[in-house]
């Protein structure tokens, strides 16, 4: 197996523990309205995988670059700038206790675009995985 | 002005307490009204009045005369065409003045239980609306709705007082037909008083759906107590936990209750019908809670967690180069000092300890037998230790004498303190570690920025941003210390207090935001200088009255609200720990809150309830639950939204939603969000109800709506202006989430009196207290050159003197010879040996005295041709005028208008 059908089964790896970040958030964020869960208690578990969950994916991204895989890359690049605008410049990734009520809504929205997103480049890094290993063992 | 008693068959007067004048009632039509049915004959139209006051001779006396007209306006009044009322109280011809309430019937029920209940002084004479709704009197008619045209009836002050409209329950709702089996609006009230039966129909009248509570408010002298069950025997529901109210039904024969909110079945407590004291069979509809819409359960060990905790007061004390230099520091060491005793403490076990700081932390300790107290420095500010484990936090009875040594001695210690800078955020750390265990209550006297250690907070306010769309963000917490220090103290039920005296910014956004999550009050004295006598008299009036009032502790508080009702958003000061559940750490008396509803499904029950519960440990230790009900009647007819609609309510509403939009969007659109809601609604009003073309119609209940409306976009806390200080912006927006709508709508709406021409009896002490001249409509119009005249908005008084007062107003008011000898600024009105004098005197004494809330309210002399700013800080709460960005309230109106002929669907 070569470099490429590496990358994407790492990418795959990748693709669908990001997968379950976000259904973790996503059910944690029902707990939260079943009110199985206090917010402060949420806000303190779910801040600890927001820094993570986004470096994971923006070590994905540069691992597309060194490979110059540019389509993976262009796939992937919206949410990465989206992410950055969110953790570095404006610097509001973090669930504040005092506002998720109010904002609940929006996060739980994003969660599933999130969801989306992965579950869409879990499939394509599959394709591209198994077409990567057809044409070596051709 | 005519007496009561001369009154024409048929008519009955009935003093209202709130508005210190009678409320005439015809019995037979049920009409109700504030002018003597006598005077009510046919008056000169307003607009006519208002084009040429000039020709109003009799109103110019003053000036004319140079003589001391205005101390016998008897003959004035007697021979004059314009009786006062006519001035203020404008008279669409064919229109009835308020409401009709309904039959005969129900009037001399009402009659009678003014009679029985006559102490019951509330904010818009709620106990109208309250007595009508326990009636529950069958086949009554719908509420009137009468339309009025804005455009062309002048608003009149008098309609914010007026009640809220009646609730029609249907009949039989209240099991015992008690005439408090609602609460009373003062408590809790509704922005409509019939909730719509669908989302749709909601949705189409634009009328906003929220709950006003203030379930902790004050009890004036004369009004029962809240009524406490003692035996502890609490009936509940099973499923959705409900109290047992005056709204449940009980089935199979009284051995069941069915829940008025889900309509679950539930047993009757055994011992529901047994009186423990005297052991013998008791009658079960003599219970409170069954005929009161607003009562206290005493909580069993049920309710605790562990043992009540004791009242306990953290004083974190600024003794910083600016707060001694200000007399801060003298004055609230010499407060604490007069009010050790008014402090709740009746089973002496009040807890109190003393921190001070400046770029160190100050700790005393006070040993009950030492009369001389040790001062122990920590100068690690970043590392917080508390420097001994006990002998800091006290006992207020035990070690009284070390106390009052110590506070009398404070101010000597700092006196020459040079020190600059303030370590706030370690002090609080250090005093949430003193009482993390129990909790309590942190008070902040603080005149300084935070520069030093955790929660240091720069000095951001930037000129450039006032103004622009970026101002919001000056408005919003400047460091996460203040959001995560307040969870921390939420969650310990710590509440912090802040009382902030700063000559510069102080960033009142970030620390007001500690008492915001934790149940706490924020009081703002900008440019607090102990020299000026009014600064201290204010302080230290409102100071001492925070620390005398009975506080609650360790809180929860749950709103329920019958199926198909979701409380979608809270407003006001706590955590929000779950979706209906909202964590204080403390009680205080007069705190608003403001509850969104959304309808989710279809309500098909004939009515609704709503119930808030405060489980609370009261200041002597005893576990509480206060339960607050309201019922309201459900309806799919439009109108009845509409003819239900309370102003009042919605204005407090769209207050907290202002502040809400301008935190987590930008001033401007908090603005926008008011206009719309007011425009949606004058639109979905014309679409539904009238259809005549070139008027602006609304509901008679609501047609104050605008000019509420306007006071808020005029308001300093949302007013376009790149000159507003963000810390006066900031302070505002904290009282609008927490004052009481008492206070809320003359903070909005200002009340505005002429004193130099007022009626005999006014500033005379009446059946009812100091009688208050009639309030006149927001406009300088109304202000002439030789009057004195008295503008308030219920946390600061101006007294307006024209430039041409006479030389024996001046003699008379101020003790001064001339006009041009008078100061404009704070001032201390004398008391002199002339009736007008007193009179005066009386009207202020009772402003200052006759709303909920600690705030006394300085008093500013503004002279007509005096400093600018002052007089335009004046003129501002005039709010009928043309403002420097805002319009007037005929080009508002006019505004409004073409907003709605330009979306015309």
């Amino acid at each position: 197996m070569g470099g490429e059908g590496w990358l994407f089964l790492f990418a795959v790896l990748m693709a669908a523990a990001l997968l379950f970040t976000s259904v973790f958030f996503i059910i944690m964020f029902s707990d939260l309205e079943c009110d199985y869960m206090n917010p402060i208690d949420l806000c303190n578990k779910l801040n600890q995988f927001v820094v993570p969950e986004n470096l994971a994916h923006a070590f994905l991204c540069l691992l597309f670059l060194l490979s110059f895989q540019w389509t993976a890359l262009l796939i992937n690049a919206p949410l990465l700038a989206y992410n950055v605008n969110k953790v570095v410049i404006t610097k509001t990734h973090t669930f504040d206790a005092t506002e998720i009520f109010r904002t609940l809504p929006q996060h739980k929205k994003e969660s599933f675009i999130r969801l989306g997103f992965y579950l869409l480049s879990f499939f394509y890094y599959l394709y591209r995985m198994i077409v990567a290993l057809i044409s070596e063992s051709e | 002005m005519a007496e009561p008693n001369q009154l024409p068959p048929g008519w009955e007067a009935h003093w209202d307490q709130t508005h210190q004048r009678f409320l005439y009632v015809d019995r037979e039509s049920g009409q109700q009204q504030w002018e003597h049915p006598l005077e009510n004959q046919p008056q000169l139209a307003f607009a006519q009045e208002r084009q040429a006051p000039v020709a109003n001779t009799k109103r110019r006396q003053y000036a004319v005369d140079q003589a001391a007209a205005y101390s016998e306006p008897v003959a004035q009044y007697a021979d004059s065409s314009y009786p006062p009322q006519n001035i203020q109280q404008p008279v669409t011809p064919g229109y009835p003045q308020t409401f009709t309430p309904g039959e005969p019937q129900q009037q001399s029920y009402y009659q009678e239980q003014q009679q029985q209940y006559p102490a019951q002084p509330a904010y818009g004479a709620g106990q109208l609306a309250d007595q009508f709704s326990g009636l529950g009197i069958g086949g009554q008619k719908p509420l009137a709705l009468h339309s009025v045209n804005l455009l062309t009836t002048p608003p009149n002050p008098l309609e914010l007082l007026a009640p809220p409209p009646p609730i029609r329950l249907p009949p039989g709702a209240s099991i015992l037909d008690s005439p408090l089996a609602n609460a009373d609006p003062s408590y809790m009230r509704c922005t409509v008083g019939a909730i719509p039966k669908t989302a749709a129909l909601r949705t189409k009248s634009k009328v906003p759906l929220a709950l006003v509570l203030s379930p902790n408010r004050s009890l004036g002298a004369t009004e029962p107590p809240v009524p406490v069950v003692t035996d502890t025997v609490i009936a509940r529901c099973r499923r959705c936990r409900t109290f047992i109210n005056p709204f449940v039904q009980f089935v199979d024969g009284g051995s069941r209750w069915k829940c008025c909110v889900c309509n679950m079945n539930n047993e009757v407590p055994q011992l529901f019908d047994w009186d423990s004291v005297n052991n013998v069979q008791a009658d079960r509809w003599s219970r409170p809670e069954l005929s009161n819409g607003v009562v206290e359960f005493i909580a069993p060990t049920e309710y605790m967690v562990r043992p009540p905790a004791p009242l306990t007061y953290v004083f974190l004390v600024d003794v910083s180069h600016s707060a001694v230099q200000s007399g801060m520091l003298a004055a609230a060491c010499r407060t604490i000092l007069e009010n050790l005793d008014r402090i709740p403490n009746e089973e002496a076990r009040t807890k109190i300890a003393i921190i001070g700081f400046d770029v160190a932390l100050y700790f005393f300790t006070l040993l009950a037998d030492a009369t001389e107290p040790s001062m122990l420095v920590v100068s690690d500010v970043d590392d917080v230790f508390l420097p001994q484990p006990s002998d800091i936090l006290v006992n207020l009875t035990e070690a009284r004498a070390a106390l009052e040594a110590l506070l009398a001695k404070l101010p000597s210690f700092f006196a020459e303190s040079q020190t600059i800078g303030s370590a706030l955020g370690p002090a609080l750390q250090a005093g949430f570690k003193l009482i993390s265990n129990t909790g309590g209550k942190m008070v902040v006297l603080t005149a300084s920025l935070p520069t030093l250690g955790v929660g240091a907070l720069k000095a951001r306010e930037d000129v450039k941003l006032l103004g622009t769309p970026k101002e919001s963000t000056l408005l919003q917490a400047g460091d996460t210390f203040y959001k995560t220090f307040a969870i921390e103290c939420s969650r310990a039920t710590v509440s912090v207090d802040m009382f902030l005296f700063a000559t510069t910014y102080q960033d009142v956004a970030s620390l007001s935001c500690l008492p915001h999550y934790t149940s706490g009050s924020t009081f703002y004295y900008p440019g607090f200088n102990a020299a000026r006598v009014e600064d201290v008299k204010t302080f230290v009036h409102e100071f001492g009255e925070f620390l005398a009032s009975p506080v609650g502790l360790e809180v929860l508080t749950r709103i329920r609200a019958s199926t198909g009702l979701h409380r979608s958003s809270f407003h006001g000061n706590f955590f929000l720990r779950s979706t209906d559940l909202l964590a204080m750490s403390a009680l205080p008396q007069d705190h608003s809150y403001v509850i969104e509803l959304e309808i989710e499904e279809t309500i098909n029950a004939p009515y609704v309830v709503f119930q808030c519960s405060n489980l609370y440990t009261t200041a002597f230790g005893e576990r509480r639950i206060r339960v607050t009900t309201l019922a309201l009647p459900t309806t799919s007819n439009i109108s009845e939204i509409y003819a239900s609609a309370d102003q009042v309510a919605i204005a407090a509403y769209l207050a907290n939603k202002a502040v809400e939009r301008t935190l987590t969007h930008k001033l401007e659109d908090a603005r926008d969000m008011v206009t719309k809601v007011v425009t949606d609604l004058l639109n979905a009003y014309k679409e539904t109800v009238t259809s005549a073309g070139g008027q602006l119609a609304i509901a008679h209940n609501l047609q104050m709506l605008p000019l509420l409306a306007l006071g808020l976009l005029k308001h300093v806390a949302l007013r376009p202006s790149a000159q507003i200080p963000s810390d006066l912006r900031a302070y505002a927006h904290t009282l609008f989430t927490t004052l009481p709508v008492q206070r809320l709508i003359p903070y909005l709406h200002p009340t505005f009196y002429a004193l130099h021409n007022m009626p005999p009896e006014c500033g005379t002490i009446g059946e009812h207290g100091v009688i208050l001249p009639p309030a006149l409509p927001l406009s300088s119009e109304y202000l002439e050159r030789h009057g004195l005249y008295l503008m308030e908005d219920g946390l600061t008084i101006f007294l307006w003197v024209g430039r041409d007062a006479v030389p024996q107003l001046m003699m008379d008011v101020f003790d001064l010879p001339a006009y041009d000898a008078l100061r404009g600024g704070k001032y201390t009105l004398p008391l002199l040996e002339n009736a007008f004098s007193q009179r005066v005197n009386a009207v202020i004494g009772k402003i200052r005295e006759m709303r909920r809330g600690v705030y006394y309210p300085p008093l500013y002399v503004v002279k007509d041709d005096g400093e600018p700013s002052l007089r335009m800080w004046a003129l501002s709460t005039l709010i009928q005028d043309r403002g420097d960005q805002t319009p007037s309230y005929q080009q508002w109106l006019g505004q409004l208008r073409d907003k709605i002929a330009s979306t015309g669907y």
